[in-house]
């Protein structure tokens, strides 16, 4: 087991080296044809690349969405990328350091912080007016690295705890209530809980980790410096374990297999973003779930905020600023939340009264957009998937036994100082 | 035949029968998946028999054609891989085999360092190689790419069976004024047979399952091979499981056929002359 563990480390350690070199490679190749973005376009076709292209729920929104656009003018044309989700950042970044790749990207976070710090994207700061569009600052404030804004949300959204409510007629409201809940729900092929914990899914698994973390009082860093070992980061990761080591979660199965069994009744809890709900409702309509804040000590959870950038290669600046101006109309900001569903968008949208009466739980989602923390490293945007490799392959060593979290944490505190150089 | 003789037939059988299950079982369990609903999938009514009333899931994967042009470029791409891998591979076999030249040992060592190499490592030097030779976004280069990743494979496996070849039979053939090229065409070549036919079979599925290249250098959909087609099945949120695998199990039947296909002229080649006529 530690052999395969060992190799498998191996494999992931080269494709994130493999992204890092691609980025190192584009920090030098940048090109600056075909107009900066800031005039008016000419006939191009661009392509659009995002991970939630993807998704059966939301992904025929998206691409419906685009075609929108496109018949609304005959000047541009956007076609979507197919990249698929589980390599999208590597495959990307790749394409990008080596001076091609997609025009238009819908980044997550740390894959944006690396590419904008490594010089992949087109800075905007001259050609979006934030007060102007009336973008939402909290969120909006990320988009900048360096002092300078190289992408516009596209998509927040908040970490709430989603529950089904024929299995959990009552959300926990504190961690103790939690773990009774999912042990009391845990019955048969039923489980009362499911989180990602398979090296494979190293991009997920972070993003449950930070719920974890944040919900204990700690963060990755304190803005300076690294404070992965901290006691309250260790503290939000042994509670992870806590659940892991309960037997309460469907061991062995990725994201795709206990999402299908939430939305089939057979799991009674899980952590996630608004971004869920479209695709729960999408997979099973008659599902009776709900969505709460959750239950940790401090109200503190992840954002999974998702910027629209320009890719700094691009042949076609203009054409892809067309799109992004027209995306963050009123008109199609509506439209782009309805197809994302509990998520927001760049600017303050009305929710519609139709969605509320479906889902009526969305205020709890809308409200934790103050307390939500984008997921990468604060301070050290542009290193966070290499920190997030580091952090995944210590705490799953620690969760399959091999040491104990306050060791793995010691040796990811090591690991990632060396890093940064600190 | 005595009663002890029948029992150990019988049980070599049904040992065999369980390993072949073993190899087979995934494969039959993909089928099974692609055929349950979600109810019965999670829900406690899985059996081990496919539901032939959803082989209409196996229609719907093939209706917009996707699915199509997704194993024809696989099929493009894989036998291209193939049969360049071959050509290439067999002069560089015969000539490790048989000639001495100066870094022969370092060439061996080279081949051998090449394996060592995770593609993902391989994956931005040949990105930055290929854009300037205007590779990238073709179905050929990735059949380049796919041919330097597994000739050195293929390379070793020929030298191998060109080493078991008697070298007298070279002579003969040079007393009688055939030159090297002769050599490797009319002597070599029929008797290294079951080698090339294994070498082949490696080579194309080497390229028939190739992802991070394919999804890398490709951009345009319409080119994409079915390694990467079948990945995009895997959303963020939302993954469907029966498209996936109805997909899976159209993605192994060409590879299987390639095998079945190649595999006859491997048993062929290593029977032919056992008996005298």
């Amino acid at each position: 087991m530690p052999v395969r563990s060992s190799r498998r480390r191996t494999a992931l350690s080269a494709l994130a080296l493999t992204a890092v070199t691609a980025i190192g490679l584009g920090g030098c190749s940048s090109d600056t044809s075909g107009g900066d973005g800031g005039g008016e376009p000419e006939p191009a076709t661009i392509t659009f690349a995002a991970s939630t292209l993807g998704d059966p729920g939301r992904g025929p929104g998206l691409e419906a969405l685009i075609e929108e656009y496109n018949s609304s003018q005959d000047v541009v044309t956007v076609e979507p990328a197919s990249v698929p989700y589980p390599t999208f950042g590597q495959t990307v970044l790749t394409q990008m350091g080596g001076g091609e790749g997609p025009d238009l990207v819908r980044f997550d976070m740390p894959e944006f912080s690396a590419a904008a710090a490594s010089g992949l994207l087109e800075p905007l700061g001259d050609k979006i007016d934030a007060e102007e569009l009336d973008l939402i600052p909290g969120p909006d404030e990320y988009m900048s690295v360096d002092g300078e804004r190289y992408g516009v949300i596209f998509e927040a959204s908040n970490y709430g705890m989603f529950y089904n409510a024929d299995l959990i007629p009552e959300p926990p409201t504190t961690f103790e209530e939690f773990v009774d809940v999912a042990k009391s729900t845990t019955s048969g092929d039923t489980y009362g809980l499911a989180f990602r914990h398979l090296q494979a899914e190293e991009p997920g698994v972070w993003q449950d980790i930070f719920n974890y973390v944040l919900g204990f009082g700690g963060n990755w860093s304190d803005g300076e410096k690294l404070t992965l070992n901290s006691p309250e980061v260790v503290e939000g990761l042994e509670a992870y374990q806590e659940l892991y080591d309960a037997n309460v979660i469907p061991k062995g199965t990725d994201a795709a297999t206990f999402r299908k069994m939430f939305a089939t009744g057979k799991v009674g809890m899980e952590l996630n973003n608004g971004g869920y709900v479209t695709a729960t409702v999408a997979a099973n309509p008659d599902l009776n779930f709900s969505v709460a804040r959750i239950p940790f000590p401090e109200q503190k959870q992840g954002a999974l905020l998702a910027p629209i950038v320009i890719n700094a290669n691009s042949e076609h600046k203009d054409a892809a600023l067309d799109f992004i101006n027209w995306m963050l109309e009123p008109e199609q900001q509506v439209s782009l939340q309805e197809v994302l569903g509990a998520s927001s968008v760049a600017t303050p949208t009305e929710r519609s009264a139709e969605s509320l009466e479906q889902y009526p739980f969305l205020p709890v989602l809308d409200e934790l957009t103050e307390s939500g923390v984008p997921q990468i490293v604060v301070g050290f945007g542009a290193q966070t998937p290499e920190i997030r490799t580091i952090v995944v392959s210590e705490v799953l060593a620690a969760l399959q036994g091999q040491q104990d979290m306050q060791t793995a944490m010691d040796n990811a505190q090591e690991q990632a100082e060396e890093l940064v150089g600190q | 035949m005595t009663r002890t003789h029948r029992l150990g037939v019988t049980a070599r059988m049904i040992a065999v029968l369980v390993v072949l299950g073993l190899a087979v079982f995934p494969v039959y369990w993909m089928l099974v998946t692609a055929l349950t609903s979600d109810e019965a999938l999670f829900g406690g009514g899985l059996t081990l028999l496919p539901d032939l009333s959803r082989l209409g899931v196996f229609g719907d994967a093939l209706q917009d054609g996707e699915v199509v042009r997704w194993l024809l470029n696989s099929l493009i791409i894989a036998s291209g891989t193939t049969v360049l891998s071959i050509a290439l591979g067999v002069p560089l076999a015969y000539a490790l085999s048989r000639f001495r030249f100066a870094g022969k040992a370092a060439l061996g060592l080279a081949l051998l360092f090449t394996q060592m190499l995770p593609e993902a490592l391989l994956v931005v030097p040949l990105f930055a190689i290929f854009r300037r030779v205007d590779l990238l976004n073709s179905l050929h280069g990735l059949v380049l790419a796919n041919t330097a990743f597994v000739l050195p494979v293929v390379a070793l496996i020929l030298k191998g069976a060109i080493d078991g070849v008697p070298r007298e039979l070279d002579e003969a053939t040079r007393v009688d004024g055939g030159r090297p090229p002769t050599v490797l065409l009319r002597v070599i070549l029929p008797l290294i047979g079951p080698s090339i036919a294994a070498a082949a079979v490696i080579a194309f599925f080497h390229a028939w399952n190739e992802y991070v290249f394919a999804v890398t250098f490709i951009f345009d959909k319409s080119l994409q091979p079915a390694s990467v087609g079948v990945a995009g099945f895997i959303g963020e949120q939302d993954t469907s499981i029966q498209s996936i695998m109805s997909v899976a199990v159209l993605f192994t039947l060409p590879a299987v056929a390639f095998y079945l296909f190649a595999q006859k002229y491997v048993v062929g080649g290593m029977t032919a002359g056992a008996v005298k006529g």
